[in-house]
């Protein structure tokens, strides 16, 4: 007995030592996994009321700067809803047919409002916690954006918070398309600044202009096709040299970003013919 | 016996907050990122129990992970330099020193306090930047963020412990 309580005496802190380190790596590796528990997240219920009260702090500084902002975009609105009027009353005899149509893909995407409570852009693996979570509709694997564009998809789900992976994390893939064109590849992030992103694999015989939008595919049941993801800035070799590789100014400021939309996909609305949506990236 | 376990645990509360609120929103030059919570370890005086010392330092480690999404980073690191911090301290504390001495300038020495701190931080940064290799592996920027934290959390870590302790 005594003889036990001494080795333990000896050796018992390279025991709690070892049980710790493993306990570390176990989390480390579990959250590399794809699924696992947000409990040791930024979706952690605690966690995300902490932020959140940090978030507000640093809103409220920036009231001015949003308001400005707001004006702004009221303006815009304005003047385009004064030519959608006048164009409106032009199509007045025909238009119901267009107008169900509008309406019915409107109404296909549901979106739940969040904000965004925690955000990083400087990391190699950046993420972003949203104040909504399962209690709130979200899921993993839903889509994110914001006014600007596409932000991310969800990663892990908790109870009333979320962690986002954004188009910022090497992780992070998504399948978009040229606006005219039509050709189509995965836009991935590799580091760096948190205005560029790189879409592969772009074949030779592709004819692309500096400048040309880029929008979402709408292949996987994530985004719908056509939300605005950003701008073509440079055409480049790909690594291999048999592509393109295209240099994409993102649209969204990710240092900015406050309020986004959780695009929750429809229910009622089966895949239709034309939304050409494949379950699987 | 009570008073050391809270002021172990707003030691604990003061530096997680610390670094989750403000410290983990420095990236100088794009690289460097302060992390000084290791003086929760420069603190604990020589007869502090070994064992102890341990669940501390994983559970300060475990709060920065969950706040700034590394799991398992910090609370493994942490746990590494305060499996070094025990046998340390006894080889670099001076002969003569009373039995419950907390490391600090004027007991220690300047030099023997200075590396006593940077060899703590090392061992916590080089487990740290190691683990940071399995989610993104970038050998040159890795190499440099590591280098580059390491010195500015040696830095802010000498210069509090100098003005905590006067002179």
């Amino acid at each position: 007995m005594n003889a036990l309580s001494d080795k333990l005496k000896k050796w018992g802190h390279w025991i709690v030592f070892l049980i710790l380190e493993v306990a570390s790596l176990v989390l480390l590796f579990r959250f590399n996994a794809y699924q696992g528990s947000v409990w040791t997240t930024q979706a952690n219920e605690v966690v995300g009321r902490v932020l959140e009260g940090r978030q507000r702090l640093i809103a409220y500084s920036q009231l001015g700067e949003a308001n400005r902002k707001l004006t702004e975009m009221n303006l815009q609105l304005q003047s385009e809803l004064d030519v959608v009027r006048h164009r409106l009353a032009a199509l007045e005899h025909d238009s119901s047919a267009t107008e169900r149509a509008v309406a019915s893909q409107l109404a296909g995407i549901h979106r739940i409002p969040a904000q965004v409570v925690s955000n990083s852009i400087r990391e190699r693996e950046n993420y972003i916690t949203i104040n909504r979570g399962m209690a709130d509709g979200v899921q993993n694997e839903m889509g994110v954006v914001c006014g600007t564009g596409v932000v991310g998809i969800v990663y892990k789900a908790g109870q009333h918070y979320s962690l986002v992976l954004p188009v910022l994390n090497s992780r992070s893939s998504i399948s978009c398309r040229l606006h005219d064109t039509e050709y189509f590849g995965y836009m991935k992030w590799n580091g760096g600044s948190p205005l560029l992103a790189f879409i592969d694999d772009i074949p030779r015989h592709a004819k692309i202009k500096v400048g040309e939008m880029v929008e979402t595919s709408g292949f996987s049941s994530v985004f719908p096709a056509g939300i605005f993801v950003g701008k073509v800035r440079r055409i480049l070799n790909s690594d291999d040299g048999l592509s393109y590789k295209l240099e994409i100014g993102l649209s969204t400021d990710f240092a900015r970003l406050r309020n986004v939309s959780v695009i929750k996909g429809n229910p009622q609305m089966p895949t239709e013919p034309k939304d050409e949506e494949e379950k699987e990236e | 016996m009570i008073f050391v376990l809270f002021k172990r645990l707003f030691q604990v509360l003061v530096l997680a907050a610390l670094q989750v609120l403000i410290l983990n929103q420095i990236h100088l030059f794009g690289y460097a990122t302060p992390m000084p919570y290791v003086l929760f370890l420069v603190w604990l005086p020589l007869n502090s129990n070994r064992v102890g010392n341990l669940l501390w330092a994983f559970l300060l480690g475990l709060i920065i992970d969950v706040f700034s999404n590394t799991p398992g980073e910090a609370s493994a690191s942490m746990t590494l330099a305060a499996l070094v911090q025990w046998p340390l301290l006894h080889a670099s504390a001076p002969k003569d020193c009373v039995e419950d001495m907390v490391p600090t300038y004027a007991s220690m020495g300047r030099w023997n306090h200075t590396r006593y701190i940077i060899i703590l931080t090392l061992a916590h940064h080089a487990l740290f930047f190691l683990l940071e290799s399995f989610s993104f592996f970038h050998y040159r920027d890795l190499l440099i963020s590591f280098a580059a934290s390491l010195a500015l959390s040696v830095v802010l870590m000498l210069t509090f412990e100098t003005l905590r302790h006067g002179k």
